[in-house]
Protein backbone atom coordinates (compact mmCIF):
# COMPACT_ATOMS: atom_id res chain seq x y z
CA UNK A 1 0.00 0.00 0.00
CA UNK A 2 2.79 2.37 0.86
CA UNK A 3 4.47 1.82 -2.35
CA UNK A 4 1.44 2.56 -4.35
CA UNK A 5 0.89 5.91 -2.24
CA UNK A 6 4.13 6.78 -3.29
CA UNK A 7 3.89 5.39 -6.81
CA UNK A 8 0.94 8.04 -6.72
CA UNK A 9 2.72 10.90 -5.31
CA UNK A 10 5.65 10.56 -7.87
CA UNK A 11 2.78 10.62 -10.89
CA UNK A 12 0.96 13.88 -9.20
CA UNK A 13 3.93 15.74 -10.96
CA UNK A 14 4.76 13.66 -14.08
CA UNK A 15 3.50 16.62 -16.22
CA UNK A 16 6.21 18.92 -15.00
CA UNK A 17 8.35 20.14 -17.39
CA UNK A 18 12.24 18.58 -17.82
CA UNK A 19 13.24 22.62 -18.38
CA UNK A 20 11.58 25.44 -18.51
CA UNK A 21 11.70 28.36 -21.28
CA UNK A 22 11.90 31.72 -21.54
CA UNK A 23 8.87 33.71 -22.94
CA UNK A 24 11.46 35.16 -25.63
CA UNK A 25 12.05 31.47 -26.21
CA UNK A 26 8.84 30.53 -26.38
CA UNK A 27 7.79 33.25 -28.93
CA UNK A 28 10.43 32.34 -30.99
CA UNK A 29 9.67 28.83 -31.30
CA UNK A 30 8.00 27.49 -34.30
CA UNK A 31 6.42 24.86 -31.83
CA UNK A 32 6.18 26.50 -28.74
CA UNK A 33 5.88 23.93 -25.48
CA UNK A 34 8.24 22.04 -23.55
CA UNK A 35 9.09 18.45 -22.79
CA UNK A 36 7.36 16.73 -19.66
CA UNK A 37 8.92 14.27 -17.02
CA UNK A 38 6.36 11.46 -18.23
CA UNK A 39 7.79 12.38 -21.90
CA UNK A 40 5.40 13.79 -23.94
CA UNK A 41 5.46 17.53 -25.12
CA UNK A 42 2.79 20.45 -23.46
CA UNK A 43 2.14 23.06 -25.87
CA UNK A 44 2.02 26.75 -25.49
CA UNK A 45 -1.00 28.99 -27.18
CA UNK A 46 0.77 31.63 -29.01
CA UNK A 47 -2.52 33.67 -28.51
CA UNK A 48 -1.50 33.23 -24.62
CA UNK A 49 2.17 33.78 -25.11
CA UNK A 50 1.33 37.18 -26.84
CA UNK A 51 -0.77 38.44 -23.84
CA UNK A 52 2.26 37.61 -21.88
CA UNK A 53 4.12 40.21 -24.37
CA UNK A 54 2.41 42.67 -24.16
CA UNK A 55 2.26 42.69 -20.00
CA UNK A 56 5.51 42.07 -20.18
CA UNK A 57 8.38 45.10 -20.79
CA UNK A 58 10.11 43.76 -23.52
CA UNK A 59 13.69 43.71 -21.84
CA UNK A 60 12.26 41.37 -19.27
CA UNK A 61 11.36 38.52 -21.58
CA UNK A 62 14.33 36.57 -21.06
CA UNK A 63 13.48 36.51 -17.19
CA UNK A 64 10.07 34.70 -17.29
CA UNK A 65 10.55 30.91 -17.20
CA UNK A 66 7.46 29.60 -18.51
CA UNK A 67 5.06 27.39 -17.59
CA UNK A 68 4.86 29.53 -14.10
CA UNK A 69 4.46 27.18 -12.01
CA UNK A 70 1.41 27.11 -9.26
CA UNK A 71 2.24 25.00 -6.57
CA UNK A 72 -0.37 23.28 -3.97
CA UNK A 73 1.67 22.79 -0.94
CA UNK A 74 1.06 19.82 1.86
CA UNK A 75 0.76 22.31 5.16
CA UNK A 76 0.12 25.60 3.46
CA UNK A 77 -4.09 24.77 3.92
CA UNK A 78 -6.99 23.39 1.57
CA UNK A 79 -7.15 25.96 -1.98
CA UNK A 80 -4.26 27.82 -0.90
CA UNK A 81 -1.20 27.59 -3.34
CA UNK A 82 2.04 29.47 -4.43
CA UNK A 83 4.13 31.32 -6.59
CA UNK A 84 7.95 32.09 -6.83
CA UNK A 85 9.99 34.08 -8.82
CA UNK A 86 10.15 38.21 -9.40
CA UNK A 87 8.62 38.35 -13.01
CA UNK A 88 6.13 34.98 -12.53
CA UNK A 89 4.47 36.83 -9.11
CA UNK A 90 4.75 40.12 -11.01
CA UNK A 91 2.56 38.50 -13.69
CA UNK A 92 0.47 37.45 -11.49
CA UNK A 93 0.04 40.23 -9.89
CA UNK A 94 -0.78 42.09 -12.95
CA UNK A 95 -3.67 39.71 -13.29
CA UNK A 96 -4.90 39.56 -10.59
CA UNK A 97 -4.02 43.02 -8.88
CA UNK A 98 -2.23 42.03 -6.11
CA UNK A 99 1.24 43.16 -4.46
CA UNK A 100 4.16 40.87 -5.62
CA UNK A 101 7.68 40.31 -4.10
CA UNK A 102 9.18 37.28 -5.18
CA UNK A 103 6.71 35.01 -3.51
CA UNK A 104 3.02 34.84 -3.45
CA UNK A 105 0.34 33.07 -1.84
CA UNK A 106 -3.09 33.18 -4.30
CA UNK A 107 -6.54 31.36 -3.26
CA UNK A 108 -8.72 29.00 -5.03
CA UNK A 109 -11.06 31.58 -6.92
CA UNK A 110 -7.56 33.26 -7.42
CA UNK A 111 -5.63 30.44 -9.00
CA UNK A 112 -9.18 30.22 -11.17
CA UNK A 113 -8.90 33.58 -12.63
CA UNK A 114 -4.93 32.71 -13.07
CA UNK A 115 -5.58 29.58 -14.85
CA UNK A 116 -8.67 31.04 -17.02
CA UNK A 117 -6.16 33.47 -18.16
CA UNK A 118 -3.35 31.65 -18.76
CA UNK A 119 -4.58 27.73 -19.64
CA UNK A 120 -1.31 26.84 -21.16
CA UNK A 121 1.49 28.62 -19.73
CA UNK A 122 0.69 27.37 -16.04
CA UNK A 123 1.31 24.29 -14.58
CA UNK A 124 0.32 22.91 -10.96
CA UNK A 125 2.76 21.57 -9.02
CA UNK A 126 1.78 18.82 -5.97
CA UNK A 127 4.61 18.98 -2.94
CA UNK B 1 -14.72 -1.83 10.16
CA UNK B 2 -11.36 -4.24 9.75
CA UNK B 3 -8.18 -3.42 12.07
CA UNK B 4 -5.25 -5.14 12.05
CA UNK B 5 -5.62 -6.75 15.35
CA UNK B 6 -2.46 -9.37 14.10
CA UNK B 7 0.34 -6.35 13.75
CA UNK B 8 2.46 -7.65 16.69
CA UNK B 9 1.93 -4.71 19.83
CA UNK B 10 5.36 -3.46 19.86
CA UNK B 11 7.00 0.00 20.04
CA UNK B 12 8.96 -1.07 16.92
CA UNK B 13 5.72 -1.34 15.15
CA UNK B 14 3.94 1.55 16.57
CA UNK B 15 6.82 3.81 14.90
CA UNK B 16 6.50 1.86 11.77
CA UNK B 17 2.77 2.61 11.92
CA UNK B 18 2.91 6.39 12.36
CA UNK B 19 5.52 6.90 9.45
CA UNK B 20 2.83 4.94 7.21
CA UNK B 21 -0.34 7.03 8.43
CA UNK B 22 2.30 10.16 8.17
CA UNK B 23 2.71 9.06 4.23
CA UNK B 24 -0.98 8.25 3.83
CA UNK B 25 -2.02 11.50 5.40
CA UNK B 26 0.20 13.53 2.99
CA UNK B 27 -0.68 11.45 -0.17
CA UNK B 28 -4.41 11.93 0.86
CA UNK B 29 -3.74 15.97 1.25
CA UNK B 30 -2.37 16.14 -2.01
CA UNK B 31 -4.54 13.99 -4.00
CA UNK B 32 -7.51 16.20 -2.32
CA UNK B 33 -5.84 19.11 -3.63
CA UNK B 34 -5.50 17.38 -7.37
CA UNK B 35 -8.99 16.68 -6.69
CA UNK B 36 -9.92 20.50 -5.93
CA UNK B 37 -8.34 21.49 -8.71
CA UNK B 38 -9.91 19.05 -11.26
CA UNK B 39 -13.06 19.96 -9.95
CA UNK B 40 -12.24 23.83 -10.85
CA UNK B 41 -11.03 23.22 -13.79
CA UNK B 42 -14.01 20.78 -14.93
CA UNK B 43 -16.57 23.08 -14.40
CA UNK B 44 -14.70 25.97 -15.88
CA UNK B 45 -14.62 23.95 -18.98
CA UNK B 46 -18.31 23.44 -18.47
CA UNK B 47 -19.09 27.32 -18.53
CA UNK B 48 -16.79 27.28 -21.61
CA UNK B 49 -19.04 24.88 -23.01
CA UNK B 50 -22.14 26.32 -22.64
CA UNK B 51 -20.99 29.40 -23.91
CA UNK B 52 -19.31 27.78 -26.89
CA UNK B 53 -22.07 25.52 -27.22
CA UNK B 54 -24.86 28.77 -27.72
CA UNK B 55 -22.29 30.35 -30.20
CA UNK B 56 -22.28 27.62 -32.06
CA UNK B 57 -26.08 26.86 -32.45
CA UNK B 58 -26.64 30.53 -33.39
CA UNK B 59 -23.89 30.36 -36.36
CA UNK B 60 -25.53 26.65 -37.45
CA UNK B 61 -29.11 28.40 -37.21
CA UNK B 62 -27.87 31.31 -39.40
CA UNK B 63 -26.03 29.19 -42.25
CA UNK B 64 -29.20 27.24 -42.09
CA UNK B 65 -31.02 30.40 -42.91
CA UNK B 66 -28.40 31.60 -45.70
CA UNK B 67 -28.51 28.07 -47.12
CA UNK B 68 -32.32 27.85 -47.10
CA UNK B 69 -32.12 31.85 -49.57
CA UNK B 70 -29.17 29.49 -51.27
CA UNK B 71 -32.09 27.21 -52.40
CA UNK B 72 -34.62 29.69 -53.02
CA UNK B 73 -32.26 31.82 -55.80
CA UNK B 74 -30.43 28.92 -57.60
CA UNK B 75 -32.54 26.30 -56.97
CA UNK B 76 -32.17 23.19 -54.67
CA UNK B 77 -30.55 20.37 -57.28
CA UNK B 78 -27.80 23.31 -58.40
CA UNK B 79 -27.01 23.57 -54.91
CA UNK B 80 -26.64 20.01 -53.95
CA UNK B 81 -24.55 19.47 -57.57
CA UNK B 82 -22.20 22.30 -56.30
CA UNK B 83 -21.78 20.97 -52.79
CA UNK B 84 -20.93 17.58 -53.92
CA UNK B 85 -17.98 19.44 -56.49
CA UNK B 86 -17.21 21.41 -53.12
CA UNK B 87 -13.22 20.51 -52.42
CA UNK B 88 -13.67 18.26 -48.68
CA UNK B 89 -10.49 19.77 -47.09
CA UNK B 90 -9.60 20.98 -43.73
CA UNK B 91 -6.27 21.55 -41.98
CA UNK B 92 -6.16 21.48 -37.95
CA UNK B 93 -3.22 21.33 -35.84
CA UNK B 94 -3.55 19.59 -33.36
CA UNK B 95 -1.58 19.58 -29.96
CA UNK B 96 -2.27 18.73 -26.83
CA UNK B 97 -1.76 20.89 -23.38
CA UNK B 98 -1.00 19.14 -19.82
CA UNK B 99 -3.86 19.72 -16.76
CA UNK B 100 -2.02 17.42 -14.21
CA UNK B 101 -0.99 14.56 -16.01
CA UNK B 102 -3.77 14.70 -18.33
CA UNK B 103 -3.54 15.17 -21.87
CA UNK B 104 -6.15 17.35 -23.10
CA UNK B 105 -6.54 18.78 -27.20
CA UNK B 106 -5.69 21.39 -27.79
CA UNK B 107 -6.53 23.20 -31.56
CA UNK B 108 -5.06 25.70 -32.60
CA UNK B 109 -5.56 28.56 -34.96
CA UNK B 110 -8.42 27.11 -36.48
CA UNK B 111 -9.23 28.97 -39.62
CA UNK B 112 -12.10 27.26 -42.19
CA UNK B 113 -12.44 30.33 -43.93
CA UNK B 114 -12.01 29.82 -48.10
CA UNK B 115 -12.03 32.21 -50.82
CA UNK B 116 -14.66 30.73 -53.40
CA UNK B 117 -12.10 29.32 -56.11
CA UNK B 118 -10.24 26.96 -53.20
CA UNK B 119 -14.03 25.91 -52.58
CA UNK B 120 -13.94 24.04 -55.98
CA UNK B 121 -17.49 24.71 -57.09
CA UNK B 122 -18.15 26.16 -60.63
CA UNK B 123 -18.35 30.09 -60.09
CA UNK B 124 -20.58 30.50 -63.62
CA UNK B 125 -23.20 28.24 -62.60
CA UNK B 126 -24.15 29.47 -59.00
CA UNK B 127 -24.52 32.78 -57.25
CA UNK B 128 -23.27 34.96 -54.28
CA UNK B 129 -26.19 33.03 -52.48
CA UNK B 130 -24.05 30.10 -52.37
CA UNK B 131 -21.35 31.78 -51.45
CA UNK B 132 -22.83 33.36 -48.36
CA UNK B 133 -24.05 30.40 -47.36
CA UNK B 134 -20.73 28.32 -47.74
CA UNK B 135 -18.85 31.46 -45.51
CA UNK B 136 -21.23 30.69 -42.99
CA UNK B 137 -21.08 26.68 -42.80
CA UNK B 138 -16.96 27.38 -42.70
CA UNK B 139 -17.46 29.55 -39.62
CA UNK B 140 -19.61 26.95 -37.90
CA UNK B 141 -17.31 24.46 -38.30
CA UNK B 142 -14.92 26.21 -37.17
CA UNK B 143 -17.05 27.23 -33.83
CA UNK B 144 -18.10 23.37 -33.92
CA UNK B 145 -14.17 22.40 -33.71
CA UNK B 146 -13.82 24.62 -30.80
CA UNK B 147 -16.62 23.23 -29.23
CA UNK B 148 -15.53 19.88 -29.94
CA UNK B 149 -12.60 20.49 -28.42
CA UNK B 150 -13.86 21.84 -25.06
CA UNK B 151 -15.93 18.54 -24.75
CA UNK B 152 -13.08 16.14 -25.24
CA UNK B 153 -11.07 18.13 -22.37
CA UNK B 154 -14.31 18.22 -20.23
CA UNK B 155 -14.69 14.10 -20.83
CA UNK B 156 -10.73 13.65 -20.17
CA UNK B 157 -10.38 15.88 -17.09
CA UNK B 158 -13.87 13.97 -16.18
CA UNK B 159 -12.45 10.28 -15.99
CA UNK B 160 -8.92 11.55 -13.99
CA UNK B 161 -11.83 13.26 -11.70
CA UNK B 162 -13.39 10.02 -10.79
CA UNK B 163 -10.04 8.36 -10.66
CA UNK B 164 -8.93 10.29 -7.77
CA UNK B 165 -11.68 10.64 -6.16
CA UNK B 166 -11.47 7.28 -5.62
CA UNK B 167 -8.16 7.02 -4.38
CA UNK B 168 -8.90 10.24 -2.07
CA UNK B 169 -12.38 8.45 -0.56
CA UNK B 170 -10.28 5.28 -0.12
CA UNK B 171 -7.35 6.98 1.43
CA UNK B 172 -10.23 8.99 3.24
CA UNK B 173 -12.18 6.34 4.78
CA UNK B 174 -10.67 3.25 4.13
CA UNK B 175 -6.89 3.33 4.77
CA UNK B 176 -6.28 5.68 7.28
CA UNK B 177 -9.07 4.87 9.60
CA UNK B 178 -7.35 1.43 9.79
CA UNK B 179 -4.08 2.30 10.51
CA UNK B 180 -5.54 4.80 13.34
CA UNK B 181 -7.53 2.06 14.86
CA UNK B 182 -4.23 -0.32 14.62
CA UNK B 183 -2.05 2.65 16.08
CA UNK B 184 -5.09 3.04 18.85
CA UNK B 185 -5.33 -1.06 19.38
CA UNK B 186 -1.45 -1.29 19.67
CA UNK B 187 -0.66 1.87 22.26
CA UNK B 188 -3.80 0.16 24.37
CA UNK B 189 -1.90 -3.12 23.98
CA UNK B 190 1.55 -1.55 24.82
CA UNK B 191 0.04 0.52 28.05
CA UNK B 192 -1.59 -2.68 29.12
CA UNK B 193 1.55 -4.94 29.09
CA UNK B 194 3.15 -1.78 30.98
CA UNK B 195 0.37 -1.91 33.86
CA UNK B 196 0.65 -5.37 34.06
CA UNK B 197 4.56 -5.28 34.65
CA UNK B 198 4.15 -2.47 36.75
CA UNK B 199 1.09 -5.09 38.52
CA UNK B 200 4.02 -7.98 38.11
CA UNK B 201 6.61 -5.84 39.89
CA UNK B 202 4.61 -4.82 42.67
CA UNK B 203 3.23 -8.18 43.63
CA UNK B 204 7.43 -9.91 43.29
CA UNK B 205 8.39 -7.09 45.58
CA UNK B 206 5.40 -7.74 48.23
CA UNK B 207 6.38 -11.36 48.35
CA UNK B 208 10.37 -10.30 48.45
CA UNK B 209 9.03 -8.58 51.40
CA UNK B 210 7.17 -10.99 53.27
CA UNK B 211 9.95 -13.62 52.87
CA UNK B 212 12.60 -11.27 54.87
Amino acid sequence: MDRLIKLELGRLNAHLPRNRVSLREALASPNPGVNTLDGSRHVFKREELRFLAGLLPEDRWDELRLPILISFEHGLGRGAAKIKGNVETWIAGKILGKEADGEMVIYRPEVLLLRRKLPTTTQYVFR
Amino acid sequence: MATNLTAPPTRMELIKLKRRIDLAQRGHDLLREKMDALVMEFFDVLRRIQDSKRVAIEQLHKAHQALSECFAEIGTIETLESARETIRDARLEISSRHVMGISVPMIEDVEMKRDALARGYGLHTTSSALDESAREFELALKLLIRYAELEASAFAIAKELEKTRRRVNALEYILIPRLERTIKFISMRLDEMERENFTRLKRIKAILEERR
